[in-house]
């Protein structure tokens, strides 16, 4: 680490969220004229980090030293007179506008009313000739690319004078093309003696454009070193956990049965995301991990055996029985417990009430006229059984904090024996007790014979409650394997895209019954 | 149900302010005009509750907008806003007159029941038509019923001008006048008919099955959250056909009724603006469905109260509309922000 001709460098910086530590004193030196990837997962910290050095929050501790000098960013207009520019993932241009008046919008001291000045306008143009010189200046912003818009977000960045680039998941909205794209931009920013930051959970972002790669994980660096003295295998094992705890909980596994759900050759679409010929059999009693780097289908995949994504081919299959299938409505209700990413937006109706949003998970059971005192009963007795707080079932749901409102999910999802359960990051967010109380939850349903597929993307949860565990990658399912035998290198690779053993999927091929 | 709570007081003290305002809105447009407010409003309050008489001629009024009200209503109840109000009555008013002239001269019991079948079945077309573009294709359901009223009034104009013109009523564009056994029943030898109470019914049983039930329930779930309204295996596509044949189905009976009762054949200019009415009615109400009952009978008010403006101030009778058009302005104002006012 060269501390000397360091341009940023971050000391111990720390910020809490009410009980999520997002950041824990995280140390981090930026170099001039250096690409720094930040690699993390959802909720590693990443973004809360650069937005601490953007001045779009104040750290709880810690210090910020700009060019050895500290330095207080206390708001995003002092980050931007420190040099510093960040542009996020939600464009702020304006779509009815053309390039230009786009550009002049946002150039300093210079009001709407002085776009029309030469000086200003010349060098604005230049730097659009140079980084994006297919996007004409007189275009609307409504009819670029997503890419295009991009360029013109980090151009109005680069007019600022920053000198430090922030870059938040720039290639989340990309197609390839334009990622190679925006790789370039950044290669040749870096050459000019620019500082960036990368935030990003993509290898590829890694391997393409970067210098140094810092690996965020629970809202600590777990990892820092140049690109070009690791892999990309090391970097994924290393952004996906550290080291199994012990917590004494245990599930066995399924006694050698018929299977009882088949996920037959699933294929589906929806907005521009793809999953492929997926076939998995699960036993009574099995859990089946679901591992992948966020993004390659595991939300879509979710959804359709949830029945809410209509399948272009394949059936899924419980005791025998198509319950899920094209060109059908889903036999689903009552059989499945789904317990999907962000339960706010897709569990639960906000703005009614406790008592109602518990009885969704049996709602095609409920009488014609329904029995409001006796739901209120049981959501008490969930209430109770979940620890929710505040213990009110006439609070509208939307009140709960994200860790309570996870628990009423998981408790409905749970009320009643299932057949299959789907459940997505059931604990993320969690203090350890709570994920404890929805881990026997779900493990108390399992072991009385329902089958559980699990979508992670913490190999550590996988490696230790899964019995066997089934990569995603690009929609596709390209390897299964005994958690037993499996380690995080291989799944690590499989991650990626790679194939490095094909023995091991030959194995588990004999051991799938 | 605490948050439920907070709505209905809310929106109720939004209603005394709205009322209060209007009030004075009146006094000031009499005033304006050269006359004694005070006097005047009394006049206009007595012309419709002062007497017996006064108080049917409102209900008259009241029973076609009632019905209106809940064509709102009940779509409102999935997030659906629908101005179709008109449209509905009048096909409904050209399908129950098409039964009449099919069936001709049938006795009561027989003619009625079919006749109100019908009609409710040609009001419902007219609202599903809206809702089906609405599920199938994403078009907004407020312009499409906008846009089918209008259709509708040709279509009853293109009947009565055309095919179904009576010929020995020389120029006037009317149906022959309908068969006894098509009028429907009116009460104490008042023009208060059956409709009346069909509306009535009709309010209490939305009323019942909106709040209570696991259906009503269905549809709360799928406004307030789509995806997890149809997670939970509610079909949503459906539920806004049922809302909008329903609500169309009942405006389709004010239809026949006026047909029946008020004009006694079919002809042009059938609503007054009962349609444009009942959607204030309902809004006024917050969408809910025993609360349209009394205003609707305000509204009925406001509108046969026209006539006493006439008589004692001779002022056109147009001011009901204007005095209208004004409580619909403060309502608009007091509401703010109106979508969350559709919120039951």
């Amino acid at each position: 680490m060269p501390p000397t001709s360091s341009r940023v460098e971050l000391r111990r910086l720390s910020k809490r969220f009410g009980t999520v530590q997002a950041c824990a004193g995280v140390d981090l030196h930026l170099g001039a004229g250096e690409v720094v990837a930040l690699l993390g997962e959802n909720g590693a910290g990443k973004s809360t980090l650069m937005k601490l050095l953007y001045g779009v929050y104040p750290p709880d501790s810690g210090d910020i030293l700009i060019d050895g000098r500290p330095v207080i960013v206390d708001s995003p207009r002092r980050a931007r007179a420190l040099g510093i520019g960040m542009v996020f993932q939600q464009f702020s241009l304006i779509p009815a506008l053309s390039v230009r008046e786009n550009l002049m919008l946002a150039y300093p001291g210079a009001p709407w009313w002085q776009g029309s000045s030469a000086g200003a306008w010349s060098r604005v143009l230049q730097r659009l000739e140079t980084l994006a010189p297919e996007v004409h200046p007189n275009s609307k912003v409504a009819e670029l690319a997503v890419g295009q818009r991009q360029q013109i977000e980090l151009i109005k960045v680069l007019n600022l004078d920053a000198s430090i680039v922030i870059l938040d998941e720039p290639t989340s909205v990309l197609t390839p093309q334009e990622a190679e794209r925006l790789w370039g931009m950044v290669r040749q920013l870096a050459d000019s003696g620019h500082t960036l930051v990368f935030i990003t959970h993509k290898m590829e972002d890694v391997m393409a454009c970067t210098d140094r790669v810092a690996v965020m994980r629970n809202g600590q660096v777990v990892e820092e070193c140049r690109v070009a003295d690791t892999t990309e295998q090391a970097l994924v094992t290393r952004m996906m956990g550290g080291s199994l705890s012990e917590d004494g909980l245990r599930i066995d596994s399924p006694r050698p049965r018929a299977h009882r759900v088949w996920m037959k050759n699933i294929s589906a679409t929806r907005q521009g995301e793809h999953i492929r010929g997926i076939d998995l059999k699960l036993m009574p009693g099995e859990i089946l991990g679901i591992a992948g780097v966020s993004g390659n289908g595991q939300h879509l995949f979710a959804d359709a055996m949830a029945g809410l994504v209509p399948l272009t081919e394949g059936e899924l299959i419980i005791d025998g029985e198509v319950v899920v299938g094209p060109k059908m409505r889903p036999a689903i209700a009552g059989r499945l417990g789904y317990i999907p990413e962000q339960p706010a937006v897709n569990a639960v109706a906000g703005d009614l009430d406790l008592t109602i949003n518990a009885a969704l998970g049996r709602f095609k059971a409920l009488a014609l006229f329904p029995d409001w005192d006796a739901e209120r009963k049981r959501t008490e007795e969930l209430i109770n059984a979940f620890n929710v707080r505040p213990p009110d079932p006439a609070l509208a749901v939307g009140q709960l904090s994200g860790g309570n409102l996870q628990k009423l999910v998981v408790g409905r999802e749970l009320a009643t024996p299932r057949e299959l359960i789907i459940a997505c990051y059931p604990t993320m967010g969690l203090d350890a007790g709570a994920a404890q109380a929805i881990y026997q939850a779900l493990f108390k349903q399992v072991s009385a014979g329902a089958c559980m597929l699990w979508i992670s993307e913490d190999l550590d949860d996988l490696l230790q409650y899964a019995h066997r565990i089934a990569v995603l990658h690009a929609g596709e399912i390209v390897g299964v394997i005994e958690a037993k035998q499996a380690d995080r290198y291989s799944l690590g690779t499989w991650m990626t895209g790679g194939v490095s053993s094909s023995q091991s999927i030959a194995e588990t091929a004999a051991l799938d019954p | 149900m605490k948050g439920l709570a907070a709505i209905v007081q809310h929106s109720s003290s939004r209603g005394a302010l709205s009322a209060l305002l209007f009030t004075l809105a009146c006094l000031g447009f009499f005033w304006l005009n050269g006359h004694q407010p005070v006097a005047l409003f009394r006049e206009m309050v007595l012309g419709a509750f002062g007497d017996g008489y006064a108080l049917s001629e409102t209900l008259v009024k009241a029973t076609p907008i009632l019905f209106c009200a809940l064509a709102v209503a009940l779509p409102a109840r999935l997030g659906l806003i629908s101005v179709g109000g008109d449209g509905q009555l009048y096909f409904g008013a050209l399908t129950g007159t098409a039964v009449i002239l099919a069936l001709g001269d049938l006795s009561a019991p027989v003619m009625l029941p079919l006749m109100l079948l019908g009609a409710a079945a040609g009001g419902a077309l007219w609202g599903a038509l809206a809702g089906a573009l609405r599920a199938r294709i994403e078009v907004n359901e407020t312009i499409s019923t906008l846009l089918l009223n209008y259709i509708a009034v040709l279509l009853v104009d293109y009947a009565v001008h055309g095919p179904w013109k009576d010929q020995s009523n020389l120029g006037w564009p009317a149906t022959s006048p309908f068969p006894a056994g098509a009028i429907l029943p009116t009460f104490f030898d008042t023009r208060v008919h059956l409709g009346l109470l069909l509306a009535v019914i009709a309010a209490v049983l939305l009323y019942i099955f909106a709040s209570r039930s696991r259906w009503g329930l269905g549809l709360t779930l799928l406004r307030s959250n789509q995806r997890v309204g149809r997670g939970a295996g509610i079909n949503y596509p459906l539920n806004v056909l049922l809302v909008m044949g329903i609500g169309g189905a009942l405006a389709g009976l004010a239809g026949i009724a006026e047909a029946s009762v008020i004009q006694g054949r079919l002809q042009g200019g059938l609503s007054a603006g009962y349609g444009i009415s009942g959607f204030l009615v309902a809004w006024l109400a917050g969408q809910k469905f025993l609360l349209i009952i009394p205003l609707a009978v305000l509204m009925g008010g406001l509108q046969a109260s026209a006539d006493s403006l006439q008589l004692f101030a001779q002022m056109p009778s147009s001011s009901a509309v204007i005095l209208q058009g004004i409580l619909f302005a403060i309502v608009l104002a007091v509401g703010g922000r109106w979508r969350e006012r559709m919120v039951p």
